[in-house]
């Protein structure tokens, strides 16, 4: 439970460090970058939520399909 | 744990010390440009009053610039009295493009530069004066553009730092 915690934790400081590096790259007149860091920060917080459903997953197997 | 703390802090550290560098580069390409032009009018001034002799024209601007703009005339000036028998403009190409690196200018100001390094010692001192004044209206323009950029990215550069490095600790905890 521990673990889950942290890791929605960080992934919210995940999005609040990109919120914050887009808004400053876009007043600046850099709005590719911009949209270049958001996706690449949207890819990254993918691969953990991909990371936990596995977890998820594996979870339900072991619950329902036990052998 | 208190590694991981200690190791935080030393990649929050670096990451807004690479942000204030970047922004020190900003701030520092308009003074020099304007190092620049004031060493290529004393240079002018060596030419079309003093009719010095190149070699010893280019020492004096030298001695006379701040400092990484004197280095690039310093540069010039030991590889002509190098001499190995090159010729002004091979001397002038090769100190400028190497010693370039060593200022926070950019490559709008190396092209003007080199256009220069073209000319001078090669004709008159009424043509040189000519390509001397040119070249002052150029890096004048190129001033402007290096303070628009200053305005711009000067601030930016410095939080982007410190917001990056922040990036990478929440990344790697």
């Amino acid at each position: 439970m521990d673990i889950d915690v942290s890791a929605i934790f960080q992934i919210a400081g995940i999005g609040i460090i990109i919120a914050m590096i887009h808004t400053l790259l876009k007043q600046m007149g850099k709005e590719e970058v911009a949209h270049w860091v958001t996706v690449i920060g949207f890819v990254v917080v993918l691969f953990m939520v991909v990371r936990l459903l596995n977890d998820l997953f594996q979870e339900i197997k072991t619950i329902f399909l036990f052998q | 744990m208190l590694l991981k703390l200690i190791g935080a802090s030393l990649i929050l550290f670096a990451g807004t010390l690479i942000g204030f560098l970047q922004a020190a580069r900003f701030a520092d390409r308009p003074k020099q440009i304007r190092q620049l032009a004031g060493a290529l009018q004393r240079l002018e001034t060596e030419i079309v009053f003093g009719q010095t002799p190149l070699p010893d024209a280019l020492q004096h601007t030298a001695s006379n610039a701040g400092q990484p703009v004197g280095r690039l005339f310093q540069a010039v000036a030991d590889e002509l009295s190098a001499g190995e028998g090159r010729s002004f403009r091979e001397c002038w190409d090769h100190a400028m493009r190497r010693a370039w690196p060593t200022t926070s200018m950019r490559a709008p100001e190396l092209t003007v530069t080199l256009r220069l390094g073209s000319i001078l010692g090669m004709s008159d001192k009424d043509d040189q004066l000519k390509h001397l004044r040119l070249a002052a209206v150029q890096l004048k323009a190129e001033e402007d553009a290096a303070r628009d950029d200053q305005a711009k990215y000067e601030k930016m550069s410095r939080s982007l730092g410190l917001l990056l490095a922040v990036l990478v600790v929440i990344l790697m905890v």
